[in-house]
């Protein structure tokens, strides 16, 4: 049972992690894409922005991995 | 590294100015200033008179038909062929192009018949079991209408006007077509086709409008012909293509007086850059510093004496145009670093950094034997297929090879061969960790990248601030770096892998940094000199991307692998094969893009200076390119 807890906590850390970097590149691509239609020379800023919030899953993945080695023995 | 540029200005007599643009245009090695933004140019700038204005103008236009004409051909031969004179090019055209055009034209012309006359079939054979065979009766005419299931009332409301105007003498069919659409055919008489006409005209009704051809044939017999015809127009469409081509060939000197005709128009656009009196003009400009002797050559070339070049002073708030140039190995990833945007003139030219890193990088992550094989195979087959057709491609393709020996490399060091199948299959064990198993060394191998890529990156901020002289960046460089020296130690002390009489001295360390960022920014600093130091710390972590990725692309193999060994052998190498490629087209993208952006944002963070000006060569374009 708490095996079975700690998997969902890690899988609730990287999961929510996820989502919240995909609604943040939803908005950053719709809004980068219409920027290339004006000005295609900002592809590079717009690939940098785009990455930007992918740190969020990153560290939801640093979670999960405390969750999993540190508690998880 | 950054080309060191020149400020040059090439002076001479006005009766050289034509010969002298046009050395320096065929030389491609100097980029222009606009005179009226130099200040050390005191003559004013040559304005052009209605002259030149007018043959800009007609050059132009000439430039634009042949430019037209040409594109309607898609074999053109090799330019070999001198253009002919410009007033034989222009008399030519005239006689030659309205000849070509009229084919062109007809082709559009075959080509919307081809795109339409397949709409009108579909719209007729809908309509056509409604035709009963009164509708062909001499006297009356036929008109088809489509419309919108949801607006079928509009038939009733038609058959009452229609009754109005004709006193019953018409005839509606109309049935439904499909879900969507009712069709309807409608006889009326023909002495009264114009009421009928703006009647149709006024109702929210489609008339289905045929083909000129066709409009006074039955509509059973039109179908008949559109059908016979689309099968024609395919053949009339590809003679006449080949007509047109035929007569483009015929004329190869257009494509060398097209490529000469841009090189005229440059030349002629440039002279608005000049600075100029009655007698004399002055060009201004930037030279790549190695190519002044060269420069200094062509001019003398042009007039005895007539023309001189003199190295111009510097204003501090002009800025060079950059010009990067890197060996070999490294050049591939100059257009990487400049995607960001070009580095400034002076600061440090990050492109032999990122050929060390991001392969090494991308080599981390996906870290497999065979992936990295074949991914090197497909980059030397794309290297060697667009080495004439697309040299730009052919180059990029090293970043890819570079990448691909990383790979190699990698996967000896995590003993991965298609995942675990070396170690299913031959027992391979990994020269240092299985990355399936040892998740806490590899991200503790992650973050110590990180830490040592971030600390490179600020040691290098260090530099290019203390050679740009800008005091506050290099405070806010050497307190970014204590501040991360001391939070690294910290870390080693917590984990115990330093020793831990270290603690004190690292905590010292750290509030000495964080107090420099503090002062570098003013009061601001108390609120970013903080902030300042959980970025760094989220830069540092953020390369467990490594891990992440890597691992992700171990357990894709290992689930390709599963999946293969579940059916018989043949089922399972076609299912294991899929997924590896997928997983391979994955471990391309992903890697890459992660590799990037760790450059963009964590590294290039700590010193890029961007948003230099490109060096932009006055010469002929295809040089440029």
């Amino acid at each position: 049972m708490e095996v079975g807890l700690l998997a969902v906590g890690a899988g609730l850390a990287i999961g929510l992690a996820a989502i919240a970097t995909g609604y943040a590149q939803a908005r950053i691509g719709s809004a980068g894409i219409g920027a290339l239609a004006e000005k295609p020379e900002l592809t590079g800023r717009v690939i940098l922005l785009l990455a930007l919030p992918e740190t969020l899953v990153i560290l939801g993945f640093a979670v999960a991995a405390m969750i999993i080695l540190l508690l998880g023995g | 590294m950054l080309v060191p540029m020149t400020k040059v200005h090439v002076i001479g007599h006005r009766r050289q100015l034509q010969a002298t643009l046009e050395a320096l245009h065929r030389s491609s090695s100097i980029h222009l200033i606009d005179v009226t933004e130099d200040a050390s140019v005191t003559l004013p700038p040559l304005s052009a008179d209605d002259d030149q204005l007018q043959q800009i103008e007609d050059l132009r236009y000439l430039k634009a038909r042949i430019d037209g004409l040409l594109a309607l051909s898609d074999d053109l031969p090799s330019p070999v062929v001198p253009a002919p004179e410009l007033g034989d090019l222009r008399t030519e055209i005239d006689e030659i192009a309205p000849r070509i055009e009229e084919l062109a034209y007809e082709l559009t012309r075959l080509e919307t018949e081809l795109e339409t006359l397949p709409r009108h079939v579909r719209s007729l054979e809908r309509l056509v079991p409604l035709l009963p065979e009164l509708t062909q009766l001499e006297g009356y005419d036929t008109d088809a209408v489509i419309l919108d299931a949801r607006h079928a009332a509009t038939l009733g409301e038609l058959n009452v006007a229609l009754n109005e105007l004709l006193a019953g003498n018409f005839e509606i069919i109309s049935g439904q077509v499909d879900t969507d659409t009712v069709g309807a055919v409608i006889v009326t008489p023909k002495s009264a086709k114009t009421d009928i006409q703006s009647l149709l005209g006024r109702q929210q009704v489609n008339r289905v409008r045929l083909p000129h051809r066709y409009e006074s044939v039955p509509f059973r017999d039109a179908i008949t012909m559109m059908k016979r015809r689309l099968t024609e127009l395919p053949i009339e469409i590809t003679s006449l293509r080949e007509r047109i081509s035929d007569e483009i060939r015929r004329h190869p000197g257009w494509i060398t007086a097209s490529v000469s005709l841009a090189e005229r128009l440059e030349q002629l656009t440039a002279l608005r850059h000049l600075g100029a009196t009655s007698h004399t003009f002055v060009v201004s400009g930037w030279v790549p510093t190695p190519q002044l002797a060269k420069i200094a050559g062509i001019v003398a070339d042009v007039g005895t004496g007539e023309v001189i070049v003199e190295t111009a002073p510097i204003s501090p708030d002009e800025r060079p145009p950059v010009l990067m140039s890197n060996r070999s190995l490294a050049r591939p990833f100059e257009p990487l670093v400049s995607l960001l945007s070009a580095p400034q003139y002076g600061s440090l030219d990050p492109t032999t950094l990122m050929m060390i890193f991001l392969p090494l990088f991308f080599g981390m992550m996906l870290g497999d034997v065979v992936y990295g094989l074949l991914l090197g195979g497909i980059a030397l087959y794309v290297r060697r297929r667009t080495r004439d057709s697309s040299p730009a491609v052919s180059e990029f393709s090293k970043v890819f090879l570079l990448a691909a020996i990383w790979t190699v490399i990698w996967g000896v060091v995590f003993g991965e061969v298609l995942g675990d199948l070396g170690h299913r299959l031959f027992d391979l064990e990994p020269i240092w960790i299985n990355r399936e198993e040892a998740l806490q060394p590899l991200l503790i191998f992650s973050i110590a990248v990180g830490a040592a890529h971030v600390t490179l990156g600020v040691a290098l901020g260090i530099w290019t601030a203390g050679r740009m002289r800008d005091r506050k960046k290099l405070g806010t460089s050497i307190g970014t770096l204590l501040a991360l020296v001391g939070l690294m130690s910290i870390v080693g002390v917590a984990v115990d892998r330093l020793p831990d009489g270290l603690m004190t001295p690292a905590v010292a360390v750290v509030v000495v940094g964080t107090v420099l960022l503090i002062a570098m920014e003013g009061p601001i600093g108390l609120l970013t000199g903080p902030l300042e130091l959980m970025g760094l710390t989220g830069n540092v972590l953020s390369y467990l991307r490594i891990a992440a990725i890597g691992i992700a692309s171990v357990y894709l193999a290992r689930v390709a692998n599963e999946l293969g060994s579940l059916g018989p052998l043949w089922l399972g190498v076609i299912i294991a094969g899929l997924f590896h490629a997928l997983n391979l087209a994955l471990g391309v993208f992903s890697p890459t893009i992660q590799a990037l952006r760790l450059h963009y944002v964590e590294f290039f963070g700590k010193f890029y200076e961007g948003e230099g000006v490109p060096f932009e060569p006055f010469g002929p374009l295809q040089r440029k390119e």
